[in-house]
């Protein structure tokens, strides 16, 4: 049996159960250290900060606010400051220095409900241009916030009136290759999933995939769009080449069907695009490669161009847990490296070897 | 019904109607194995494996094996094979790879720490110079969240307030432009977006804000961006990410993997000037050799690209893809094409590197038939050795010479410019590797013998190009010509005409009647290459019987017998003489690579039992083998291997010294003077009159205080060099050690008249003078340690320091008239390191004046070097000189490239001076102005 280490093996390294309900984690990069946003039992929120140590969790220190946190990014801010942008379940949207976070450095009110999902970019020598932060919310909002003015977002992307209220579950930036060019992908509870293009203000794309769209993610935000992956609430994910946008097809695309239950999470690999994990309701993770086809547009009928997909290759898969694997994150800085948190309270770091192989 | 009818029954339908039965579920007969294995439906065999994993038929465990087994080889990715596995821990991996996964962690931990305090202190620039992010995008716009091209024009985005950058005008693109205006007439069928941003990605990053750290980090983000795109076949894009990549921190590994994707575009020019670039930071780089090899061809520029081809396979014998090229590009060349250039893409080099470590690993061997074939692609190894230093040897001599890395990349401009790199390049050219000559064709355990019977002929035969009348060991003339004519036709690929002439050769020895089996060896041994070139096994096999009859365990006869029988799947005997060759020498990658092979191929054919029908495998005397360093020398093996020494081939025993004498060397930098003992002793067993190891073995010997022993090897060192300052002051050292004092001022008094500038000698001459002051009034003086201040591990540089340096120890001349002599002073100040001096020169020249002293003599050397001495000397006294100092070298020549290759200590160098200057205070300038000049210089 020699085989089965020639791929990838996903190992668990570290485990650290935690007497919080745990919503998301994220490294913070460049250093040793992770993040841990969550709901206490009495109803606030808990912001963690634990240190990598020699094979345990160190706690560094430990905030509490009044709301609970359900998400979190470092997507905005400069490698030197690394200010963490939060999202809680009141709809709040701050910006914290976690080296002194009595109070936000940024705070706004960004919606009525829950934040879902937020993202960033701009920052952490990612993408030319502007800091921003995207916050997806359930009042069936998305909104583009620039750390530099207050109060306001800059881009509000909301249903007409009249228009049905979809709870957006999950937010993305992509595209933001130089300084104009941006977009942000949304997915809906509906299954929709929605491209805004935020050069030219307008909706670019739009889709449905049936399903309840709990995650989507570009391979990269800082390049020309190259590929996103959509997940949904039943088990099954989606991975878009957007590069060749047919006027009436869109993107081509590619489905799989990995897990049995709702795919929570999908996070590529930070050293290699084309390598991306996903996160399932039953505790299981599965790491996936795509493969671009030989040629990666075609020709309709007509002649116009279209896109043709590749395929996706499964190359392990795991199950950690028996509760739903929530959040994922790589390290930026450490390939390989990653930790995600569970609904059975616990956070986990996780080493997955010969990504390099790949 | 029984089963077997039922599927012998479906298996004559051939077809699968009856695949379900009519509650939609897989009949129960399809449940076994002869259906199974006959079944070519995979979606029914997933049907078949999913009723067998419910259990709902019975439990069977093997059968539902049997299942997986057969989906597996019908198809390997099917999701009904996918199985939940528990996640692994550290348990379920081998221990060593657990525990270097482990390492490797703790040692990113302690990084990511040092990173983490380095990244909290911001730099100067921190928050100044905004002006490059973007302003905000605007207010609350709101976007509707359908897709309605018409409410594009209402909302959108207000004017931005800054106006096009000149840039972006050369970005504009008309075309695109018009037809956004002419929109309105196709916007019922718009064409497809086809998202090719990479004509708009900036190719430049703007980094004056950022700490060296961010800008490492960022640069290497753009580079795996580009390898990403690289790998997704978006060459254009790849391009544009190792450019901006470079424009943060040029590194070797950019420059390389932008000149593969710009070949892969088939843009030779900016393909050759990156490969360009490459060289000049690193001469030797294989993988840009192989570029540029592969841009002359596509130029055109045969011979250029063989001679790139050949410098690879200098420092790599075996690189197969190297050498493939070379038989191509000669003989193209030879077809007498050379003008033409090659019509379609022939890429050679197909993969990209992720980092320049892992760069050598697609060149192994894997033909074996490619090392035991060719007569002569072993580099003879006095060229190893000089490339060895080649590679050490800085490139300055050549950097001035107008080949300047931006001058016009015209082909005839290459030639000149390698040229100048240093006359090493010249001599290997014409040393060996156009010229067949004795050297060159040695091949055969044999050889040595002839070689070394006759140095001075094969020394003297090797510059002279084609020399077919160069004596062959104990080969009559006429018969020497004969072999020499056979190895020339060998090479150039005519291989029956070499074979007649090897024949000839054969027939004409054995007529004369000449004693001498090592040449006879040879000659058939090289025909039986020739053999097994034409595909003539039997008679290679024959040829290689015989010379192993001559000569028994030669290397080549073996190699050549075992392919021949290998090619004759004769596999038995063919992997016996690969054990054979493997215990001669157990380096022969080729013959291992044929044995697992071979013995893959004999356990399918035989069975478990495979080895008892193996021929004999012959049990090879220690006299015969190679490459065995593992246990401590025996008298017995030392003088068996001197025996070994003296037969075997040139080649061999050079290649052996040189790896002794560098593992000798490792051991004298590690501080294990006992072991560099053991080594430098192995080494001049092979080559007793090489100077330099005597005085390394000297050193050892001091260090480990047997100073009768040094002494006897710097004696014997300046036997064979009489002006070695070394060992004499070696000798001084010993000399003092056995208390010998006027000896040892003898000693280091010489030393001090070749070379006044031995600091160490003159305080070694102090010491000893009082010593022997002290001995002379005492009688006798208590035996001191002496102290060896000197540990120079490499002596392959030690006719470069016996070499006469001007100027130095000699005072430097503060009031330089013209560019040369202020380059003399502060060439002078920069080879002692004196910083302070350097502070002095430039204190005294008028700033005005400098970009005219320092005429072309910039790099990145001397401009380090300056900014040490600015920063650490001339800052503290004169800030403001040091300020318009700065302000006239900016405006020096070559200083935009030369600051552009500046390494990473330099850059930070710059930093810090331009931190200290702004916080110095003076009249002569104001914050400003530093922040400005520091704009010029951090780029």
């Amino acid at each position: 049996m020699s085989t089965p280490f020639e791929k990838p093996q996903i190992i668990s390294h570290i485990q650290k159960s935690l007497n919080y309900t745990i919503f998301d984690c994220k490294w913070i990069p460049c250093s040793a250290k992770l993040v841990c946003l969550g709901n206490r039992a009495r109803g606030t929120g808990v912001l963690q900060i634990y240190e990598v140590q020699g094979g345990e969790l160190k706690l560094n220190r430990e905030i509490e606010k009044a709301k609970p946190f359900k998400c979190g990014t470092f997507g905005a801010t400069s490698l030197q400051q690394r200010h963490l942008a939060t999202g809680d379940f009141d709809g709040n949207l701050h910006i914290w220095d976690l080296e002194a976070a009595t109070e936000p450095l940024y705070s706004v009110k960004a919606h009525k409900e829950i934040v879902n999902s937020l993202d960033g970019v701009g920052g952490l020598g990612v993408g030319d241009g502007a800091p921003e932060v995207v916050t997806g919310s359930r009042d069936g909002t998305v909104k583009v916030w620039d750390p530099r003015q207050k109060d306001t977002p800059v881009a509000n992307m909301e249903p007409g009136a009249g228009e049905a209220k979809r709870d957006c579950w999950t937010v993305a930036f992509g595209h933001a290759f130089n300084q104009q060019d941006r977009c942000v992908c949304a997915g809906y509870d509906n299954g929709d999933i929605k491209l805004f293009d935020l050069r030219n203000m307008a909706v670019r794309w739009e889709t449905n995939i049936k399903n309840g769209v709990c995650c989507v993610e570009f391979d990269r935000k800082d390049i020309d769009m190259n590929k996103l992956v959509a997940t949904s609430l039943e088990g099954t994910f989606h991975v878009f080449d957007m590069r060749t946008q047919h006027p009436t097809k869109g993107f081509a695309s590619v489905l799989e069907k990995g897990h049995k239950s709702t795919i929570w999470q999908v996070r590529h690999l930070p050293q290699n695009r084309d390598v991306f994990m996903t996160a399932g309701g039953a505790g299981n993770l599965h790491l996936w490669k795509y493969d671009y086809p030989a040629q990666r547009s075609g020709e309709d009928s007509e002649g116009g161009a279209v896109g043709v997909a590749g395929t996706v290759n499964l190359l392990q898969n795991v199950t950690l847990s028996t509760q739903p694997i929530a959040s994922l994150d790589w390290s930026p800085d450490k390939q390989g490296l990653c930790v995600c948190s569970a609904f059975d309270q616990s956070v986990r770091v996780l080493i997955v070897t010969k990504l390099n192989r790949v | 019904m029984s089963v077997s009818e039922v599927s012998s029954l479906l298996n004559r339908d051939n077809t699968f109607s009856a695949t379900l039965d009519h509650n939609g579920k897989v009949p129960v007969e399809h449940l076994e194995y002869g259906y199974i294995e006959k079944c070519k439906d995979v979606k029914h065999l997933e049907k078949i494996l999913r009723v067998l994993r419910s259990g709902e038929e019975g439990v069977y465990p093997h059968l539902n094996q049997f299942c997986e087994d057969r989906l597996k080889s019908l198809d390997p990715t099917s999701r009904a094979l996918r199985k939940e596995q528990p996640v692994a821990t550290a348990a379920s991996l081998p221990t060593e790879e657990w525990s270097q996964i482990c390492e490797d962690l703790q040692r990113w931990q302690e990084e990511s720490k040092d990173l983490e305090a380095s990244m909290l202190k911001p730099s100067i620039f921190h928050g100044i110079g905004n002006e490059n992010v973007p302003p905000v995008r605007g207010t609350d716009i709101s976007v509707p969240l359908g897709q309605n091209p018409a409410s594009k024009a209402k909302n959108k985005p207000p004017k931005r307030a800054l106006p096009l950058d000149y840039k972006d005008w050369d970005k504009y693109d008309v075309d695109k432009e018009c037809e956004m205006i002419d929109g309105g007439e196709s916007k019922k069928d718009p064409a497809a977006v086809i998202n090719s941003g990479h004509v708009k990605i900036r190719t430049r990053v703007d980094v004056t804000t950022l700490t060296e750290k961010e800008k490492l980090l960022m640069a290497s983000r753009e580079k795996d961006k580009g390898n990403e795109a690289f790998r997704a076949k978006g060459y254009e894009e790849a391009v544009a990410y190792y450019t901006r990549s470079l424009s943060i921190v040029p590194t070797v590994a950019v420059f390389n993997n932008r000149a593969q994707a710009e070949i892969k575009l088939q843009r030779w020019h900016r393909a050759l000037q990156d490969c360009q670039r490459v060289l000049e930071l690193e001469p030797l780089n294989l993988k840009a050799l192989l570029r540029r090899a592969t841009v002359f061809q596509h130029q055109g520029s045969l011979p250029l690209a063989a001679e790139d081809l050949r410098a690879v396979l200098r420092v790599e014998p075996h690189n197969t893809a190297a050498a493939k090229h070379l038989t191509e590009v000669d003989k193209k060349i030879r077809e007498g094409q050379p003008e033409l250039p090659i019509k379609g893409r022939k890429i050679l080099i197909q993969d990209i590197e992720e980092d320049e470590e892992e760069a050598e690993e697609h060149a192994r061997p894997v033909d074996p038939r490619q090392p035991v074939g060719g007569v002569d692609s072993v580099v003879s190894p006095v060229e190893r050795g000089d490339m060895g230093n080649a590679q050490k040897k800085p490139y300055g001599g050549g950097r001035g010479d107008g080949a300047s890395p931006h001058s016009d990349a015209s082909n005839g401009s290459h030639g000149h410019h390698r040229r100048g790199r240093g006359g090493s390049w010249d001599k290997h050219k014409a040393a060996a590797h156009e010229s067949p000559g004795p050297g060159k064709a040695a091949n055969g355990t044999g050889k040595r013998g002839s070689t070394v019977s006759e140095p001075g002929a094969a020394k003297g035969g090797r510059p002279a190009g084609v020399d077919l009348d160069a004596p062959c060991g104990a080969l009559p003339p006429p018969l020497a010509r004969l072999k020499n004519e056979g190895n020339l036709l060998f090479k150039n690929g005519q291989f029956s005409d070499a074979l007649g002439k090897y024949s000839q050769a054969i027939a004409g020895f054995t007529e004369s009647g000449i004693d001498s089996p090592e040449d006879l060896c040879i000659l058939y041994s090289n025909r039986a290459a020739c053999y097994l070139k034409d595909g003539n096994s039997q008679e290679c096999i024959q040829d290689c019987s015989k010379a192993l009859e001559l000569h028994p365990f030669s290397l080549k006869p073996l190699l050549r017998r075992a392919t021949a029988y290998d090619s004759m799947e004769r596999y038995r005997q063919a992997y016996a003489d690969y054990k054979t060759v493997l215990q001669v020498d157990n380096s022969v990658q080729a013959a291992h690579d044929s044995v697992n092979r071979i013995t893959r191929l004999l356990i399918e054919q035989d069975g478990p039992e495979w080895r008892e029908k193996l021929p004999d495998i012959p049990l090879v005397p220690m006299s015969a083998q190679q490459h065995r360093r593992e246990e401590a020398p025996t008298p017995e093996v030392l003088q068996a291997r001197a025996e070994k020494a003296a037969q075997d081939t040139a080649r061999r025993s050079e290649l052996r010294f040189t790896a002794l004498k560098q593992e000798g060397n490792e051991f004298v930098k590690k501080g294990q003077f006992q072991d560099a003992l053991g080594k430098y002793t192995e080494c001049l067993k092979l080559k007793p009159e090489e100077c330099t190891v005597y005085t390394n073995r000297a050193l050892c010997y001091l260090k480990v205080e047997k100073f009768a022993e040094a002494k006897q090897d710097c004696d014997a060192a300046l036997g064979l060099e009489p002006t070695n300052k070394k060992a004499f002051y070696r000798r001084a050292l010993a000399n003092k050690g056995l208390k010998d004092y006027p000896a040892s001022s003898s000693d280091l008094q010489e030393v001090l008249q070749q070379d006044p500038g031995v600091q160490e000698a003159e305080k070694e001459l102090e010491e000893v003078t009082a010593l022997l002051r002290q001995s002379l009034a005492s009688g006798a003086s208590p035996r001191k340690k002496v102290p060896i201040t000197e540990v120079d591990g490499d002596q392959d540089r030690s006719t470069a320091d016996s070499a006469p340096r001007p100027q130095e120890g000699g005072a430097i001349n503060m009031q330089p008239a013209d560019a040369y002599e202020f380059g003399q002073s502060l060439n002078a100040a920069r080879s002692r390191g004196d910083a302070a001096a350097c502070a002095d020169l430039l204190s005294s020249v008028d700033p005005e004046r400098l970009p005219r002293l320092l005429s072309n003599q910039l790099d990145g050397h001397v401009m380090g070097f300056v900014l040490e001495a600015l920063d650490e000397h001339l800052l503290a006294r004169d800030p403001g000189r040091v300020y318009r100092l700065l302000q006239s070298l900016h405006i020096a020549e070559r200083f935009a490239v030369v600051l552009m290759l500046l390494e990473t200590a330099e850059r930070r160098r710059v930093t810090q001076l331009f931190e200290h200057l702004s916080a110095a205070q003076s009249d002569d300038f104001t914050k400003d102005d530093v922040q400005n000049l520091a704009n010029k210089y951090i780029i």
